[in-house]
């Protein structure tokens, strides 16, 4: 027991009453559960649509169905997918698939899950190009001028577009949607 | 570098004005104390999910929303060793400062570079929408208050190096010892 | 529409107001202190202060017949004060708990008040003749985090209570010897004290803002931290509720809310201006905003030089620099309260707000 220093005990975390103990689960709808194979072959069928040249039923059926219930490799699967239909969409058409998305049943609860993969596309291809392109370039030296200040870095096409969709979104679907993506503890 | 610098900065704004809807709360977790929610995180059905905007794997803002405050953290930009170095010693220059800057965090966020913590009371303060006009212009400013510094160390360090190496192309003069004095001054 | 009729009143936040029956007194939490103003023409005139709290005050009600207020602070404590010859006299309500009070309101029968709390329970307090002070009852049971706000059903015994763990939950308050017992409603026939008669949950699941029952007590609205508001009509004890009618709004959260009749809510909160909604069993919506866009003095922007113009646009996202909103409020807006009455629909309101601002609106 020597090793175990008593004055940095959480002890709040060892009293199941405390605040610090509430149940995060209590928070969020019953979910259905979702399996990576069946995010898969949606996919699959949204790729199709997707090929067929109607990138708003993509986008729609996308969005429709976001694996709440999935775990990390479905989620990321899925948002491959809404990513790969984002890239795909003209930046002229956005605000019109955008205002008829909203208009339509559901719509703004659609528009949230958007504002969610958007968020959560930026959070993370962060992460993981980040990694790759640190293997890439072997080392940058100090008066190095080859990195030109400004140049399209790693990721920053792909976030460009992610947030030129942001802007048009909070357009259509306001602030609320962003309070929505914070508050909501369904994770996509 | 506008082209891609607008949408990020609106993405910012539309987030931080979402992020920063905040209430006077006190802590659950002792008595008559009033906390920064998002820094005790003795509550976890206050924190809200964080929110990632980012231009590029090198130009990144972490939001992290609570009901009584909120922590911003800025990744700066930084292309090469020399930039690292001047933001971090620019940084440094800030936090030492902290008390002076109201929302300034002592210390950065992991992974990031300067921090600022606003809590229900700044919002009270100071108008909400010119905190986020703040953040967006330290934004702005200090990319253009790198990229100012990192010119003008070229050209000092061109300079001192034109003059370094005259004597040994056109033999010694007088001058030479005070330069050399520079040329130290700037590896400091 | 009539312009709102508003006056600052100091440079800061007002946790919550109310006014008078006579509307001629107006209670401000301010810091640590509860301010009294008079009304005295179009102005408010500071008469009286209440001090004796020793944390900021959250929450103030003014009982509309026998006049005397209650107040409550993150100090845990609450007071009732009531006029005297002497000024205003402070008793001390027992209300045992070990964290913040957040809001506190009367009962419309004004025997009993009801306290939200840091400590995750709500003392339901009333007079005990016998000792001469207020005492509290503690509804505890389903509650999981701190109660944001409380709101009465017109027959005093049932209790609303928002919540940041997000749930709104519709609880009995029935203190026997104090209540007569209640009418049967749509709520629940048998209610003893800490009934749960109804749980409420919106799938996004943010933090409760405000709770309020409509005029007949029929419907239950609240208002959570992920811009929504959310109607439950109830069907009978023990079922399902008839109808959970969710607002998905597109502006910022709401604050405060209140039933100007049965088919209308005014909302107010973070977007520094209150909101219209309208609806039914059926479905709501937001109806639109409650300032008029004509005032004059806030439409004339100044003209700029195209280059500013464009410097602005690219180096802050954004066209003009203003430093003042366009809405009445310059900040968010905390409290939203019924003025004036007539005929059972509400015709004026009162808004304060973080800015030191009271506002009153005809509707």
């Amino acid at each position: 027991m020597a090793t175990v220093n008593w004055r940095t005990i959480n002890i709040d975390a060892l009293d199941p009453d405390s605040p610090a103990n509430f149940d995060l689960s209590s928070l969020s709808p019953a979910v259905q559960p979702v399996s990576a194979a069946d995010v898969q072959s949606l996919a699959g069928q949204i790729r199709q649509l997707l090929r067929g040249g109607d990138s708003e039923g993509a986008l729609q059926g996308a969005l429709e169905n976001p694996p709440y219930g999935g775990d990390e490799k479905a989620k990321e699967v899925h948002l491959a997918t809404v990513i790969e239909i984002l890239q795909s969409i003209r930046q002229a058409d956005m605000s019109p698939i955008l205002s008829r998305i909203y208009s339509a049943p559901g719509g703004s609860e659609a528009l949230d899950v958007l504002m969610k993969y958007i968020y959560k596309g930026m959070a993370q291809s962060n992460t993981s190009a980040a990694s790759t392109s640190r293997n890439l370039t072997p080392q940058a030296t100090g008066f190095s001028q080859i990195h030109s200040r400004g140049g399209g870095e790693g990721g920053g096409q792909a976030m460009s577009v992610l947030l030129s969709w942001h802007e048009k979104l909070v357009e259509i679907a306001g602030p609320g949607s962003i309070v929505r993506v914070m508050a909501d503890r369904r994770t996509v | 570098m506008s082209q891609s610098l607008r949408p990020y900065l609106q993405c910012v704004r539309s987030s931080l004005t979402a992020a920063l809807s905040l209430a006077n709360f006190a802590s659950q977790a002792s008595e008559r104390h009033n906390v920064p929610e998002i820094e005790a995180a003795s509550s976890p059905e206050v924190l809200l999910n964080p929110l990632t905007v980012s231009r590029n794997e090198n130009e990144k803002v972490l939001i992290e929303p609570s009901i009584n405050s909120v922590r911003i953290s800025i990744k700066i930009k930084q292309a090469d060793e020399i930039e690292n170095i001047l933001v971090h010693k620019f940084t440094r220059f800030l936090t030492q400062r902290a008390e002076a800057f109201f929302i300034l965090r002592r210390k950065p966020v992991k992974g990031y570079d300067i921090s600022f913590l606003i809590t229900n009371f700044h919002t009270e303060e100071m108008l909400k929408h010119k905190l986020v006009d703040f953040i967006i212009q330290f934004m702005e400013e200090v990319d253009k208050e790198i990229s100012e510094m990192k010119l003008f160390l070229n050209a000092r360090a061109r300079f001192v190096a034109e003059s370094f190496l005259t004597p040994v192309s056109h033999g010694w003069d007088t001058h030479s010892h005070e330069m050399i004095a520079d040329g130290h001054s700037l590896t400091e | 529409m009539a312009p709102p009729e508003v006056n600052h009143l100091f440079h800061h936040p007002i946790a919550d107001h109310s006014f008078s029956a006579d509307r001629q007194t107006l209670a401000v939490a301010r810091e640590n202190n509860v301010d009294l103003f008079e009304r005295s023409g179009s102005k408010f005139q500071l008469k009286d202060e209440l001090t004796g709290h020793d944390k900021t005050v959250t929450g103030v009600d003014i009982a509309p017949i026998s006049g005397k207020i209650v107040t409550c602070s993150q100090d845990r404590n609450a007071y009732v004060w009531e006029p005297s010859p002497e000024g205003w006299k402070p008793t001390l309500v027992l209300l045992r708990i070990n964290r913040a009070a957040t809001c506190v309101r009367w009962a419309p029968s004004e025997t009993k008040f009801a306290v939200g709390s840091g400590a995750r329970l709500v003392p339901v307090c009333y007079f005990e003749e016998e000792d001469n002070w207020w005492v509290s009852k503690h509804i505890k049971k389903p509650i999981r985090s701190t109660i944001t706000s409380v709101a009465w059903h017109p027959n005093s015994v049932l209790m609303a209570a928002g919540s940041t763990d997000g749930h709104a939950r519709v609880l009995s308050a029935f203190v026997k010897g104090v209540d007569a017992r209640p009418e049967p409603s749509a709520w629940g026939e048998r209610l003893p004290f800490n009934t749960v008669c109804g749980e409420f949950l919106n799938n996004t699941a943010g933090w409760i803002h405000s709770v309020a029952f409509s005029p007949s007590g029929n419907a239950l609205a609240f208002a959570a931290h992920d811009s929504t508001l959310t109607v439950v009509y109830p069907s009978a004890p023990e079922q399902p509720p008839k109808a959970v009618v969710s607002v998905s709004t597109q502006v910022l959260p709401f604050m405060s809310l209140l039933w100007s009749s049965e088919s209308e809510i005014i909302a107010a909160g973070y977007n520094c201006e209150a909101y219209r909604l309208q609806g039914s069993e059926q479905g709501w919506q937001l109806a639109g905003s409650l300032e008029s866009k004509g005032r004059p003095g806030v439409q004339d922007q100044r003209e700029e030089s195209a280059l500013n113009m464009f410097r602005q646009m690219d180096l802050k996202g954004k066209v003009t620099d203003d430093t003042k909103l366009k809405t009445v409020h310059q900040n968010t807006i905390n409290t939203i309260r019924v003025y004036e009455e007539s005929g059972g629909n509400v015709t004026k309101v009162s808004s304060t707000g973080v800015d030191g601002r009271v506002a009153i609106w005809a509707l």
